[in-house]
Formats: structure tokens, C-alpha cells, sequence
């Protein structure tokens, strides 16, 4: 299933390029994330619970990042697989100065691929697109609060 | 399959269930959503409150002109609700719209709209109704506008531990026409695309019109743009298509094996049209 889309986060871009990568910021802002640990350059071992309506699974599986381009963009690579099924998705994050009223604010624009396999899939094929798209825009929204927290114990 | 273990309670109250909820429970109130998903083992909950064991949330009632219909009323009961025929058709039409008769029989208008399933039928109708949601905390109760209570896929304004107690419509006046159109989604009976209407019209213009969309995208919404179109026009059909093509407007349509992003917004526009239409038929 393709994915792409498109959010303003309220920092520069090289600031954005940064954040994107920290684990700490990461961990804290992907819905579920129960822990994001370094097993190597660029790659994270992750845990995620994901609690959706009544579906309840835990997944752990791997964060890669590749093709760095600072502070223009980079691929992002996820795995996952949990009792309830298995995901997998590739995306490229792109980052561009954000034609906007705020000083500094960067247009991440997102491509991606993401493949559901399992029970989860079989039988909530129907529910996948809304649920990444949710998930997606979670992730987003707590970037940019935490950035702006940031900013203002700055 | 069978579902995991897990205890079952049976509350005699409601505060009863409120207490048992802050202690991890889950609430059941019908569950032709959670069993399903139980059984698969996509859910796991390890204990359910049963909310339709509190026989004082089952109710369909007339107070301070408004209708007030209790979380556990089945959709039989509202379906069949001779109070709603006559002073709200338009949810004893959505109701009788969903899934099939055992679903009707055993899910709730509570259970239904806790969940916030995108496909459901309920929430387009109630949109449309402009309808008010009780929430009954452990300390305190409040209301929340259909607006603000369908948030996400799934999501609604319910914090944990607080319960849906009631939802209250209005009670229109005879001169109002209302409709709910749906593309069913053969096998689930859940809508791919759902639009309820909701009109008034005076001297040969319309001066009131609410429309709600289901299945289109992660919440049930208000279609503002086509109400905007509409209002102050004639209900011609040129007007009725003019309204009903900024129906999905700035909406990020869902896309699943049943309909593309592009064949949902499609039948948006043709069943908002449908309902319009149908709605303005039936004014008195």
C-alpha cells in the first residue's frame, strides 16, 4: 500500500533533519513506542504496543535509516512483527523550507510503501489506510509539540 | 477460534461499572465488534463489564424537547422506537441500515458509537443531528457535541474511564425532510460511503440543511461546504448536484479493497445528491 503525505513541523530544517533522526525524540513521539535502542549505525531495535478500539499487539522489530542527504532527506526503513501479524515499510522523508507566516518551519513531504501481513491484515484489511494515516499524523502532531516544548525551555 | 480467558462482571450499577472501568475493565456493550475480535485474538481484554446488564441505560424517552436514547438501546430498539418514527425518522431509518437483524438485535447505539468504527451508520445520522453525547465520569458528567466527539478512527472524546451514558437529538418540527443514503459493503453490512440529510425549507428556498458522511475517511463529519451551497437555494436538481459535488471537499477519503480513495469520494457525491433529494421528498 502506498503512503504519502505531507506536515509542517515549526523548526528550520536543519533543525528538522535532527530531530527526525534523535531516538530519544523518536521513541517518544511514535504512538505505542515502548523503547527505541541503538544495535548500530542507524539502526534501532524497536517495541511498540499498538492499542487501537479493542486490537491490542505488541510488536518489536527495527528502525534502519539510510540515504542521508542533510538536511534535505532520507529513507526510513521499519519492520515489525508481533503476535497479531507483521509490517513492513520503506519511505523516503523529504525536508524543504515551509512557505509559511512562522520564522522557521520546515514541509516534510513523505513516500512510502508500507505492506500488513497476518491476522491483523485478513481481517482489518478495511481499517489499514485510515489506521496508518492516524498513526502517521499522531507521530507528527507529538513531533511538533515536543519541538515546541524544546523551544520553549530554551 | 475461541477467545482468551477473561472475567466477566455482570454490574447492578453504574457506578458499579464506572469503579470496575478505572480498574483496567473493559466495557461490552453488545459486542458485535470486540467479540468478533476476541475470538480472532486481535483483542485480548482480560476483563469485560457488561454495560448491558444496567437495564436503566435502556431507554428511549421524550424530556425538555428533546429525545434522549440510553447507551444500551439496541438498534431493534431504536429502529423500532414508535417515539423515534414519529419525532426523529432519521435514526430509526439509519438504524434499521445496519449490518443484519442479529447485529441489530444485540449491538447497541452506545457500543456503536464508543467504538468509532469509520464505516458505522450511527455516526452520519447523528452529525447530521447535531446530537449532544453524555459522558459519565467516576466525579462528574459532561456533554460533548457530535463534533467533537467522533476525533479519529476509533478515537472519540471518551477519556479512559469514563462511560457513554446517553445521546440526545433534537426534535425537528414537521416541516423538516431527512434521509440516509448508504452504499452497504455486501458481506459486513457496514457502509462503504453512509450521507444522512437533514432539511427545512420555506417559501420555495432552502433555509436549513445539515449532512453527514460515514465511511469516507477516519471520522463521521459535517459536510459545511455543500450545507453553505445549498442554504438560501432552490431545491432544484441543478442546486441539489451543486451541493452535493463539494461533498467530500478537503476530505482525506480512506482507500481499502472494497473502494479506492476515488470511488468512495464518487459515491459520496451520488449519495449525498440521494439523500438531499430524499429528504426534501418527505417534508411535509
Amino acid at each position: 500500500m502506498k503512503i504519502s503525505g505531507s506536515y509542517i513541523l515549526p523548526v528550520a530544517p536543519e533543525r528538522a533533519y535532527q530531530i527526525l533522526q534523535d531516538p530519544a525524540i523518536l521513541a517518544q513521539a511514535m504512538p505505542g513506542c515502548e523503547g527505541l535502542e541503538k544495535i548500530g549505525p542507524d539502526e534501532y531495535r524497536m517495541k511498540m504496543k499498538v492499542l487501537l478500539a479493542a486490537l491490542s499487539g505488541q510488536f518489536e522489530g527495527k528502525v534502519r535509516i539510510t540515504d542521508h542527504s542533510p538536511p534535505t532527506s532520507f529513507r526510513l526503513i521499519v519492520e515489525g512483527t508481533g503476535r497479531i501479524g507483521f509490517l513492513k515499510g520503506e519511505g523516503l522523508l523529504r525536508l524543504s523550507p515551509a512557505d509559511s507566516a512562522v520564522a522557521a518551519s520546515t514541509l516534510v513531504s513523505y513516500d512510502g510503501d508500507v505492506q500488513v501481513g497476518g491476522t491483523m491484515a485478513a481481517v482489518g484489511q478495511r481499517l489499514i489506510d485510515g489506521t496508518a494515516k492516524m498513526m502517521i499524523r499522531r507521530f507528527f502532531d507529538k513531533l511538533a509539540s515536543l519541538t515546541q516544548e524544546a523551544k520553549s525551555a530554551n | 477460534m475461541i477467545a482468551q480467558k477473561f472475567e466477566y462482571t455482570a454490574p447492578k450499577s453504574l457506578d458499579e461499572a464506572l469503579h470496575l472501568l478505572a480498574s483496567g475493565a473493559k466495557p461490552l456493550a453488545g459486542g458485535m465488534s470486540l467479540i468478533p475480535m476476541m475470538k480472532l485474538r486481535l483483542a485480548a481484554p482480560e476483563h469485560l463489564v457488561d454495560l448491558r446488564a444496567l437495564k436503566d441505560l435502556n431507554y428511549i424517552r421524550e424530556a425538555g424537547g428533546q429525545l434522549h436514547i440510553g447507551a444500551t438501546a439496541s438498534h431493534y430498539d431504536v429502529e423500532s422506537s414508535a417515539l423515534l418514527r414519529q419525532k426523529c425518522p432519521l435514526l430509526t431509518e439509519t438504524a434499521a441500515a445496519i449490518g443484519d437483524v442479529q447485529v441489530r438485535n444485540m449491538g447497541t447505539i452506545g457500543g456503536s458509537v464508543a467504538h468509532a468504527d469509520p464505516a458505522a451508520d450511527y455516526p452520519a445520522a447523528l452529525q447530521a443531528l447535531e446530537a449532544k453525547f453524555v459522558l459519565k465520569g467516576a466525579k462528574s458528567e459532561r456533554t460533548v457535541s457530535a463534533t467533537d466527539f467522533f476525533v479519529d478512527a476509533f478515537t472519540t472524546a471518551l477519556e479512559p474511564g469514563e462511560i457513554l451514558r446517553e445521546v440526545v437529538v433534537p426534535i425537528d418540527d414537521a416541516r423538516t425532510g431527512t434521509s440516509y443514503q448508504k452504499m452497504a459493503q455486501p458481506a459486513s453490512g457496514f457502509a462503504i460511503v453512509g450521507v444522512a440529510a437533514r432539511v427545512r425549507v420555506n417559501a420555495g428556498k432552502v433555509n436549513f440543511v445539515r449532512i453527514g458522511v460515514t465511511g469516507l475517511s477516519n471520522r463521521a463529519y459535517r459536510a459545511t461546504a455543500s450545507e453553505k451551497a445549498l442554504e438560501g437555494r432552490t431545491s432544484s436538481p441543478s442546486d441539489i448536484q451543486a451541493a452535493a459535488a463539494l461533498v467530500a471537499q478537503g476530505v482525506d477519503a480512506n482507500s481499502d479493497l472494497h473502494a479506492s480513495a476515488d470511488y468512495r469520494r464518487h459515491l459520496a457525491v451520488v449519495h449525498a445528491a440521494r439523500a438531499l433529494k430524499a429528504a426534501l421528498s418527505r417534508i411535509a
